[in-house]
């Protein structure tokens, strides 16, 4: 970050008290400072002053009318009365006409304990109503979207929400309606609000006005308990509160951290919890046994499984993959399993196209895209992959100094403004070079090649954040080249690499990699085996026994077919997941592992900041925590003793650490070593090549079967060229048959102009339709399409 | 005091529509020197010393207004408020439809003054003759070569691009207009920024009323000087005032502002029916607080009228004779306010809503003492406490007829019902 600029300090007096706030501060921020509070609604910190409620009217003497302390900037010497009596005659006037119409239905409201209409109302409002009209009435049960209900007559109309939707997630689609008191709260041309933010405008809504599907009438607020936690639905790693009443997840609840989520929390972060009380949700291990699977206890799981791994251990032949959805400590002890209890470096957290998590060098914060003047985007769709970064992108570049280029294989639909630079196969570390090259030579111009114009953007930039999708070790280097080139230039740059996982991060500085240890550090002896040569092995009858651990390649891997080959075949195959995956589905023993909210931990997100979580509820009888199934099956081997204690994990991990990191050459970290390069692919004649696009609510895991979200989850589709379309006559809707060379799946076409010609762009990671039967190990692929039925049929 | 005309010259017996007859009466002859012989500044200074005033409502000083520009090389909007909707106003409709090209003439010098390259008229909605006239107008003036690209030959350029508003109030409040003719919802903005500052697509914006403009060309021509030598001290030049409700001539009067109200009401609008009189008038529009018989010498110009806890606002004077209910006057007012109030501020969105509702229930014979208690206390925590002054225009009648008529409201609660109209029924 640049140094702040010195800003000049007020006198202001409040109530008597003379002190001292930065020019420019609020009179309502300005009262924060002595623990004054003066009642708002419309304002909010993060949203623009609107003045529009006005509950804040104050004094101020020498101006002779009540002024709004939410948008009245203190000046030099300002005086300034937040109780006097025409303050509280004002107040008392603003929650009087509040009243008039307001249902009064506190006892069933969502929000009653937690309103800022009911708090007001009792410390600074008429102590008797003067009302005696009947109430006028507006729409009730409004369906806004597939998160949200609105009760607009509750909603003392103080747009929060309308702005929260305009200036924060800039997506505009709440709108008021109508005029004067017969406004309404409504969307855009009638359509469903379904942002990825939603459910923020239930938490901002200061009344019960916007309640959640999810949350509706299912507890009161006051006998909620609070525990801190972090999501772990993506690498960005937002803070959140987890809300429980006797024993059970509620809601969670933004916990604001400025450098991480400013605040906010996306809607999948926000409702996947419900997946702990499914149907689906695994409560205690299971074998297979007679061509079903049987229940057991965690013990006979954990001897059976500890058994099975030691005799593979022995003989040389056994691989464990998984560590990107454990805490730290679990990815710690998980490597400390594979290395001192089976005596391998067969072991490695990647099971996604993904092929690293730390930038090994000109690591970037996430506050960096705030003043950012360049973010340069490369493959990483931050929309669907961390939306609450992508919430910084947004506003850096609505704010108007940041301009945003993305390059890929296809033009992701962005809210915001964005240079798009088509990327082929295989050609970004030859562009960023060339970029590195022109920014060298000072050329670029607008209006010239895509290099030539993200130069000449550059040219004019302070500061780069690059932020990278991690899905292709030449692109990882060249694009530190590249920074190396910008920092050299005398600029400020840096690099994120959002994860595939959500601590994908930390299960590698904990050395859940073939070829380094905690912290980096090279591991003695051999590397062991990547995921890919695990499964290779495990296919050909070269492995005996596979531990996957929160992971689920047979749907994440880039082959889907490998994958698949490998986790039938290998002759055992143990798997911890929280619900029935495809990858679980194959195992012999499958252990039923806890949530992150029934452990405690530490989590590292994309930027490298380790955050705590804290146990919220206890799990079924027979769920383990990660941890505690490696120390059971460290116990059943009988061959070490690892603990399940986070503490001391966490203690073991930090000293681990703290040992001299493995640095290369120019003081970078060492990188995961990575195998399978990508080669060239063959499009058969007619085929369309494919290209798989993430979705937030995509996953095979707790997405799939999450109760919360489903309203969310899109059908599996296949995006087409308005002229490919045109070519295999395809109408929108209709039902399609993609086969590629090892397999095929059936979706529904879409047809965008987005999506270049000879390509066919197919939604990501969805059981039904497993997108990696169309790939293979480079992440490649294409397939023939045929039409099953048209889109009139498909639909009836 | 009558005065000879100066924007209303030739109404009813010229069609100034044709550009021919308005060049035969001296038009242009103004834009013509200011192009020619006046800077920029020069204008500004002109109309700052002829002290002219804004005839839409607020009575700001033009020139000053016009100063307040920031010199930074940002572009800059002038815009031209035709968004009469004030109740009882109705002449910029009449300025509009009959004198189309003294009003291009008045954009177009203003616009040189402020150097502006954009000048925005929004005309309100309902006006589509005037729109239509003045559009034909546009159209004549362009190929004239008097708006547009390099006008007369001065190297100056100016476009005018009307727009059409869609039926609200609210949009006549300026940064409310600027929302609006952005394609935003129509409702005012938080100050600051001022437009001055930031108005118009963020623009230093300079917004003023039709009349207003319409007198720049005059002043060009004839000079500040004769300009401030007519009306009142400080609130020099002649006005057009709309002139309704009980009166014989009811109609736009084009007076020296200054002129006592007795002048205007009783002599040049016809005066009262006979055998009747004057109850109530309301000065400035349905915005303004009533004066009452006995003020009728009052005159008619901004400050004066200020003294008497009224305003005269964009010149609209009913006037309402001894037949009529106090109780009924404010009903009308109390709706309009209710439905025209954009929603954005509490006092103004749900006071508005809550006063309409006790006065019509007053009126109708259903109201009690208690809603004339609350009547009396809620000007208090709905005036002064918004965002822009609609939510003032609420109370301001309504608290001048009670204040002055309190036995009238006291007998709608008691007789339930009219006492005016129980008295006028039984008559017949």
């Amino acid at each position: 970050m640049s140094p702040e600029k010195a800003v000049r300090e007020v006198s202001v007096t409040i109530d008597g008290n003379t002190f001292a706030v930065p020019e420019g501060t609020l009179v309502v921020e300005a009262a924060k400072h002595l623990g004054t509070q003066i009642p708002v609604y419309c304002y909010h910190p993060k949203l623009e002053p609107a003045g529009l409620c006005r509950i804040c009217l104050v004094e101020i003497e020498k101006m002779p009318k009540l002024q709004i302390a939410c948008a009245t900037r203190v000046a030099d010497g300002m005086v300034v009365h937040t109780s006097s009596a025409k303050v509280a005659e004002a107040r008392r006037g603003v929650l009087e006409f509040l009243l008039l119409n307001h249902p009064l239905d506190c006892p069933v409201c969502d929000k009653g304990g937690e309103c800022e209409l009911q708090d007001f109302t009792m410390s600074y409002g008429p102590g008797e109503s003067r009302l005696t009209e009947p109430k006028l009435h507006k729409p009730k049960l409004v369906d806004l979207g597939p998160t949200i209900v609105l009760d607009e007559e509750r909603c003392i109309l103080c747009r929060r929400c309308t702005r929260f939707d305009d200036e924060i997630a800039q997506e505009r689609t709440l709108i008021v309606e109508d005029r004067g008191f017969k406004s309404l709260i409504s969307t855009r041309n009638g359509g469903a609000y379904a942002s990825y933010f939603s459910g923020n405008t239930t938490e901002i809504c200061p009344v019960g006005a916007l309640t959640s599907k999810a949350y509706r009438f299912r507890s009161r607020p006051w006998d909620l308990n609070h525990t801190d936690s972090v999501c772990t639905q993506c690498s960005v790693g937002c803070n959140y509160r987890v809300d429980t009443r006797f024993g059970r997840v509620m809601r969670t609840f933004t916990r604001e951290n400025p450098a991480v989520d400013d605040g906010w929390i996306c809607d999948r972060g926000r409702y996947t919890f419900n997946y702990l009380y499914a149907p689906e949700r695994l409560r205690a291990p299971s074998i297979k046994r007679d061509g079903g699977r049987v229940d057991v206890t965690f013990a006979e799981a954990a001897v059976l499984a500890g058994s099975k791994l030691a005799e593979a251990a022995a003989r040389g032949r056994v691989g464990v993959i998984g560590g990107g959805r454990l805490s730290d400590e679990e990815a710690y002890a998980l490597q400390r399993f594979a290395r001192e209890v089976l005596g391998t470096n067969n072991i490695d957290y990647r099971t996604h196209a993904q092929v690293y998590a730390s930038p090994s060098r000109f690591g970037a914060r996430l506050t960096d895209i705030d003043d950012a003047s360049v973010i340069l985007a490369f493959g990483a769709v931050t929309p669907e992959l961390a939306p609450i970064l992508d919430l910084r992108i947004r506003r850096a570049v609505a704010r108007g100094h940041a301009k945003f280029v993305y390059m890929g294989p296809y033009r992701p639909a962005f809210t915001i403004e964005t240079r798009y630079v088509k990327l082929q196969r295989g050609t970004l570390p030859k562009e960023l070079d060339d970029l590195g090259d022109a920014v060298r030579r000072g050329a670029g111009q607008p209006g010239g090649s895509d290099v030539a114009t993200i130069a000449s953007d550059i040219a004019a930039a302070k500061k780069i954040v690059a932020i990278h999708s991690g899905e292709d070790a030449p692109s990882a280097d060249a694009i530190e080249r590249l920074v190396e080139t910008l920092q050299q230039s005398g600029r400020d740059a840096g690099i994120l690499v959002v994860g595939a996982t959500g601590n994908a991060r930390g299960a590698e500085a904990a050395g859940c990699v073939p070829n380094l240890g905690p912290g980096y550090a090279p591991v003695s002896g051999e590397p062991g085996m990547t995921t890919d040569q695990m499964l290779a092995a495990a296919a050909d009858g070269r492995l005996d026994a596979l531990f996957v651990i929160g992971a689920n390649p047979a749907l994440t891997f880039p082959d889907g077919a490998l994958a698949r080959r490998a986790l039938k075949r290998v002759p055992f195959l143990a798997v911890a997941d929280q619900v029935m995956t495809e990858t679980a589905s194959y195992a012999h023993i499958v252990f039923a592992a806890a949530s992150f909210a029934e452990k405690r931990g530490h989590t590292t997100n994309l930027e490298g900041i380790r955050q705590a979580f804290a146990a919220a509820v206890e799990s079924p009888l027979e769920v383990r925590t990660d941890a505690q199934i490696i120390g059971a099956l460290t116990l059943a081997t009988r061959r070490g003793s690892i603990g399940d204690d986070p503490t001391t994990l966490f203690a073991e991990l930090n000293a681990a650490e703290s040992a001299p990191r493995a640095k290369t050459g120019g003081g970078a970290l060492a990188r995961p070593v990575v195998t399978g390069a990508s080669a060239p692919i063959a499009v058969p004649d007619g085929a369309l090549t494919v290209i798989p696009i993430p979705h937030l609510y995509a996953g095979g895991g707790a997405a799939a079967h999450d109760p919360g979200t489903k309203p969310m989850r899109p059908e599996p589709y296949a995006v087409f060229s308005p002229s490919d379309a045109r070519r295999l006559s395809l109408d929108e809707g209709a039902r399609v048959k993609l086969s590629g060379a090892s397999g095929s799946i059936e979706v529904s076409a879409r047809i965008a102009q987005q999506v270049p010609d000879g390509s066919v762009l197919v939604l990501a990671e969805m059981p039904e339709a497993p997108h990696n039967l169309l790939l293979d190990a480079s992440g490649g692929g294409w397939a023939n399409v045929e039409v099953i039925a048209g889109a009139a049929e498909a639909a009836g | 005091m009558p005065i000879e005309p100066v924007l209303t010259k030739g109404f009813g017996s010229l069609d100034l529509t044709d550009l021919a007859v308005y060049r035969s009466v001296g038009g242009f002859a103004a834009l013509t020197k200011a192009l020619r012989e006046m800077t920029p500044d020069g204008v500004v200074a002109e109309v700052m010393a002829s002290n002219l005033r804004g005839r839409g409502g607020a009575g700001f000083p033009t020139g000053k207004k016009w100063s307040f520009l920031p010199k930074d090389g940002r572009p800059r909007y002038l815009v031209c408020n035709s968004d009469e909707a004030e109740a009882g106003t109705f002449k910029d409709r009449m300025l509009l439809e009959n004198s189309p090209f003294n009003l291009i003439e008045g954009l177009v010098i203003s616009a040189y003054a402020v150097n502006a390259k954009r000048v925005f008229i929004y005309i309100r909605g309902e006006f589509l003759a005037g729109y239509r006239i003045f559009q034909k107008a546009l159209a004549q003036a362009y190929d004239a070569g008097l708006v547009g690209a390099d006008i007369l030959g001065s190297g100056y350029s100016v476009e005018i691009v009307p727009h059409r508003g869609a039926g609200a109030y609210i949009c006549g409040e300026e940064t409310a207009q600027l929302n609006s003719l952005e394609g935003k919802r129509g409702e005012p903005r938080l100050k600051p920024p001022f437009p001055a500052n930031a108005g118009l697509y963020g623009m230093p914006t300079v917004v003023n009323n039709v009349e207003t403009l319409m007198y720049v060309p005059h002043i060009i021509e004839r000079g500040a000087k004769w300009f401030a030598s007519i009306g009142a001290e400080k609130s020099p030049g002649p006005k057009v005032i709309s002139v309704s409700g009980h009166v014989m001539r009811p109609g736009n009067y084009e007076v020296p502002l200054g002129i006592p109200m007795r002048e205007l009401v009783m002599e040049l609008a016809g005066g009262l029916r006979p055998g009747r009189r004057v109850k109530a008038i309301q000065p400035g529009g349905g915005s303004s607080a009533a004066i009452f018989e006995e003020d009728l010498d009052v005159a008619c110009d901004f400050d004066s009228l200020a003294a008497k806890g009224t305003m005269l606002g964009s010149g609209a004077v009913t006037v309402m004779d001894d037949t009529a209910c106090m109780v009924r006057c404010a009903l009308t007012i109390n709706r309009f306010f209710e439905t025209e109030s954009c929603g954005q501020c509490t006092p103004c969105r749900e006071g508005g809503q809550w006063v309409h509702r006790m006065v019509a229930r007053l009126e109708a014979g259903e109201g009690s003492e208690s809603d004339l208690k609350i009547l009396t206390t809620i000007n208090r925590t709905i005036t002064g406490t918004n965002l822009c002054v609609l939510g003032d225009s609420i109370m301001p009648f309504l608290s001048s007829v009670y204040k002055h008529f309190p036995e009238e409201f006291h007998d709608h609660v008691r007789l339930a019902g009219c006492p005016l109209h129980a008295r006028s029924e039984s008559a017949a």
